[in-house]
């Protein structure tokens, strides 16, 4: 093996680490199209995980999800948010519930509940702690983000943390699934996020905010 | 030949200290489409009120006279501390982690007593803020250290620096990313830069220590601004010291030393042009923003020492 | 071959209305696709009553479970495109409220949910389910009012995120297939993870973790009670025959799912657990659905409470299992999608004639509109299990199921909840029928396919509640023949 496999191999062993910072950056960061960029850097992060997997088992099908996964989730996807963002017009703040350190320490306590969660498991399911953990502490921030943050953007963006959560998990433990499964889910979050987008227009439309605590004609 | 690098090392950090200070407000002012001042200005600055008369407010005590001297001082002393070249300072202590946090502590705390002590009304709101930030800021600054310090078996700042450099480049640590991010924040509030304090402001909103040394004139006051250089460059060569050592000297030979001092410099200029960046596109916060600013470094901090544990 | 036209037919009417711009001949191009749907969906389960089991490719596949599902959902989606003719005659003006797109969303929707029941792979039946929210959201959100609108968003992102737990469940269960030695490339094959079921025991942590995960991500979107929360939304706010899709033939869909995993789970780890989990989440939906049945305002928004609570029954059925729990449970579906549908076609007549659907403004509609009140009364009696309908056969059989296996407190919960539903349901609609109306419909309209829709709802339901047709038994027993083997 040569140096750079080496320094690829330990760099990729740590990325849980860069995972734990794009959230905690996430929970801190004040303006949607920080948090946009920043679920790019983490999505990009997660390709570079899958392929260094695909590399080390030697899977074809490993290169095509991975390229799938940077052309919808790191580039379409917030460009798509960007784009929205621009033409939307509206104050670019997250609007949160919660100051920038209440969320920092939010996320850092759901940064260690996730490693408590997954410790019964690691035996279970395999792989390394850090990285369960990191798939965990994403499903859990996104969460977070879309029950603290009153922006409608602000939600896609939790959902798409959720998602890359549950798909880092799948790559975890399973070393992803059937290729055509896989592209089927992408093309899921795809069309889903175009038609949350979609619905973010018809909400400024409609109401002229984006304010999703503010919809609340539809009770009990 | 070790101790001659030591006390090099130390008056590097003395004498460059203006130098970092004139060349970020001078990156600063390119990126803002102006000409800027010589890099060389702030020695300047520094000779020109060594020569002026030092004027002391009537109602002040001596206390407005020994506030420069021990600001200094301390500064001095902390720099001293801080491995620059190799992995070793002239100072070093078990637990001068503690010692290092405090010594500046000192050092604003009399500060701030020479600003009330001048009497103006100025002063006395500068040393307020500034009180603010810096018990804010003191609670992270301590424990990011001490992540670092239990992440690597040592409570000496010389130790942490050379367990790092023991370790592989490739390997991240949680513990150090998480403390490297918490002493960011903290370093930005410890040196009053923006977005906490503004260092060329004079605006009464706004200003903190510039508040503070409003009464100050003469050679008091060429101390004051050669410490807060000092300070700066120091907080700097911390952060690069504990996080990104490699490429310091491991043994004490001419060559060795030149080369280390050549990657120092160029991880200071990186550190420099990226201070002139955020600065140039960071707003400055607004005063009751500042304990936010620093409770997310707090929560990274905690959980840095948290992580300790976890990592084991 | 015979599978693949009742799933591509849709898709084609899709592509084919978006291509019509004359609204008559998109409703012309709808009522033929719809009938060729009907007719192909016939083919296919006769098909699979003859052969048994046809699978095309690695993905698509049909057995009894399938054929016994796509029954309910070609009858439905061929009485809402009917219904749809008639009713949709002022469109709002808005992007994407119009015509071509109703009908083409509608034949979206269609083609996503008829995906789900023939996927073989359950990776593949994530993705339809997923798919249906993201065919249907606009559909609830077309009539671009604020409460449209905030109904749609609100399905679109709970129902996602839902789902997202799904996906995560069906991951660990294709861990645990992998790990007990199924080939990674057929570990989320339904056939083969039944077949090789009993050899997963060794995984039986990650199972019941997977299950758990599985119950809550499509339980979100059968509308079990802590997550049901856009389910009264989107029904109240989506126009009646959309309401009608939803409640009949979606909520239905992802029970499917639920019962597809459930057959696994039961069959590897024993049915203790899942079962159990089952049992708590439809006793918590009936009870809690129930109650709040009785606060309603809106007529459309007790329809969908309704919905959970017979969903609520339903999950009841599965999670009491065995020959009886399984056989109430699936009657069950089936009578309620078709009363439930009588029941949102009657809330679609009566928005039309009075302008509003808040049910103490409208009055005296024994009166007024005598066949729509009629409707009203049938559609009630049966909702509530009365005989002779449908409903009180499948009630009974659960019932029956739950006392003989014991399981009292759940028998007597049942009771409560269905006693409740009764008074609930009686207060409101004696309150819509009698009296007088201040504000008497101009001209009370009344449509022929109106008629008819409704009467073959009707009629249905009376057939199930005298006698079940031997055809309808015989395709009964093969989805019974799919889950216990």
């Amino acid at each position: 093996m040569g140096l750079f496999e080496t320094a690829a191999a330990k760099a990729l062993a740590s990325s849980g680490v860069f995972l734990f910072m794009t959230v905690l950056l996430i929970a801190a960061a004040k303006r949607i199209s920080t948090c946009i960029a920043l679920f790019s850097v983490q999505s990009l992060i997660i390709t570079a995980q899958i392929i260094a997997v695909s590399r080390m088992h030697h899977s074809t099908e490993g290169f095509v999800i991975a390229g799938l996964v940077l052309s919808v989730k790191v580039i379409a996807i917030p460009y798509v948010l960007y784009r929205i963002v621009e033409e939307l017009k509206a104050p670019r703040d997250v609007s949160s519930s919660t100051s920038s350190s209440q969320s920092v320490f939010i996320a850092a306590g759901l940064i260690l509940l996730s490693f408590f969660a997954v410790r019964p498991y690691v035996g279970v399911l395999g792989g390394d702690q850090a990285m369960l953990a990191a798939a965990v502490a994403l499903v859990l921030t996104g969460g977070f983000l879309m029950v603290s943050r009153k922006k409608a953007l602000m939600q896609v963006v939790g959902l798409l943390v959720l998602d890359n959560g549950i798909f880092l998990a799948a790559l975890t433990t399973t070393f992803g699934m059937p290729l055509v499964i896989e592209i089927g889910i992408v093309f899921d979050l795809l069309m889903g996020v175009f038609l949350m987008g979609l619905f973010v227009f018809r909400i400024r439309d409609t109401f002229d905010h984006l304010d999703v605590s503010k919809l609340r004609r539809l009770r009990g | 030949m070790t101790l001659m690098t030591n006390v090099l090392q130390v008056l590097l950090l003395i004498l460059l200290a203006p130098l970092v200070r004139g060349v970020i407000s001078r990156i600063k002012a390119r990126i803002q489409n102006r000409r800027g001042a010589s890099v060389w200005r702030p020695y300047a600055d520094v000779l020109k009120l060594f020569r002026k008369q030092d004027l002391v407010p009537a109602s002040a005590s001596f206390v407005f006279r020994l506030a420069p001297m021990v600001v200094f001082t301390t500064t001095l002393v902390v720099a001293a501390f801080v491995p620059l070249l190799h992995g070793l300072a002239l100072l070093g202590v078990t637990g001068d982690f503690v010692l290092l946090v405090y010594l500046l502590a000192l050092g604003r705390f009399f500060l701030m007593l020479g600003a009330m002590d001048g009497g103006s009304s100025f002063g006395g709101m500068g040393a307020s803020r500034e009180a603010l930030v810096s018990t804010l800021a003191e609670a992270p600054f301590l424990l990011a250290l001490m992540s670092v310090a239990i992440a690597a078996h040592t409570a000496s700042i010389a130790g942490m620096v050379q367990w790092t450099m023991g370790q592989n480049f490739f390997q991240f640590s949680a513990v150090h990313a998480l403390a490297f991010a918490a002493l960011v924040l903290v370093a930005i509030a410890e040196t009053g830069r923006i977005p906490v304090d503004n260092p060329t402001t004079h605006l009464e909103l706004t200003m903190i220590h510039e508040a503070m040394v409003l009464e100050y004139s003469g050679p008091s006051l060429a101390l004051i601004e050669w410490a807060s250089a000092i300070k700066l460059t120091v907080v700097m060569a911390l952060l690069i010291a504990l996080f990104v050592p490699w490429g310091m000297a491991s043994s004490v030979s001419a060559l060795a030393l030149g080369v280390a001092s050549l990657v120092m410099l160029l991880k200071i200029a990186a550190l420099v042009l990226a201070l002139a960046l955020v600065e140039c596109s960071v707003a400055k916060l607004r005063m009751y923003l500042v304990p936010d600013f620093l409770g997310v470094a707090s929560a990274l901090a905690i959980l840095a020492v948290v992580f300790t544990a976890l990592m084991r | 071959m015979v599978l693949l036209f009742p799933l591509f037919l849709p898709l084609a009417g899709a592509l084919l209305v978006f291509l019509c711009r004359n609204p008559r001949v998109v409703v012309r191009v709808a009522l033929t696709a719809g009938t060729l749907e009907l007719a192909a969906i016939g083919i296919a389960v006769y098909s699979i009553h003859s052969w048994g089991v046809l699978q095309v490719g690695r993905y698509l596949c049909a057995d009894g479970l399938t054929s016994f599902f796509l029954i309910s959902l070609g009858l439905i989606s061929a009485l809402v495109l009917v219904y749809s003719s008639g009713y949709l005659r002022h469109v709002p003006e808005g992007r994407f409220s119009s015509l071509r797109w109703f009908y083409g969303l509608v034949f979206l929707f269609l083609f996503t949910m008829v995906a789900v029941y023939l996927s073989a792979n359950l990776g593949m039946m994530w993705i339809f389910v997923e798919a249906t929210t993201l065919a249907s959201a606009l559909l609830v959100g077309f009539y671009n009012t604020e409460g449209a609108v905030e109904a749609g968003w609100k399905y679109l992102i709970v129902c996602t995120v839902g789902i997202a737990f799904a996906l995560f469940g069906t991951i660990a269960f294709y861990l645990a297939a992998v790990k007990g030695g199924v080939s990674p490339q057929s570990a989320l094959d339904w056939g083969t993870l039944m077949a090789a079921a009993p050899g997963l025991v060794g995984g039986r942590e990650l199972l019941k973790l997977a299950f758990v995960f599985v119950a809550v991500g499509y339980g979100t979107k059968v509308g079990f009670v802590p997550m049901h929360s856009w389910l009264p939304d989107a029904h109240a706010e989506a126009p009646s025959p959309i309401s009608a899709l939803l409640s009949a033939v979606l909520l239905n869909c992802a029970m499917y799912a639920l019962l597809r995993f459930d057959a696994i789970t039961s069959r590897a780890i024993g049915s203790g657990f899942s079962h159990t989990l089952l049992l708590i989440f439809g006793g918590v939906s009936l009870a809690v659905a129930s109650l709040l049945m009785i606060v309603q305002r809106d007529l459309k928004r007790l329809l969908a409470y309704s919905s959970i609570e017979h969903m609520g029954i339903v999950a009841i059925g599965i999670g009491l299992g065995g020959t009886l729990g399984l056989l109430g449970a699936l009657l069950h579906t089936f009578n309620h999608s078709i009363a439930k549908t009588l029941l949102f076609f009657t809330a679609g007549n009566v928005r039309e004639n009075f302008g509003t659907l808040r049910m103490e403004r409208i009055r005296g509609m024994a009166l007024s509109l005598p066949w729509a009140g009629g409707a009203l009364i049938v559609g009630g009696l049966a909702i509530t299990g009365m005989p002779p309908f449908g409903l009180f056969v499948s009630e009974l059989v659960i019932l029956t199921a739950a006392f003989s296996t014991a399981h009292y407190f759940i028998a007597v919960l049942m009771l409560a909840a269905i006693s409740v539903v009764f008074g609930a349901l009686l207060h409101h609609f004696q309150h819509m029928l009698m009296g007088k109306s201040d504000d008497v419909p101009a001209q009370p309209a009344l449509q022929a396919s109106w008629l008819v829709v409704m009467g073959v709802c009707a009629l249905c339901l009376v057939v199930l509640g005298v006698h079940i047709p031997a055809a309808f038994k015989a395709v009964l027993r093969g989805a019974m023949a799919v889950l216990q083997p």
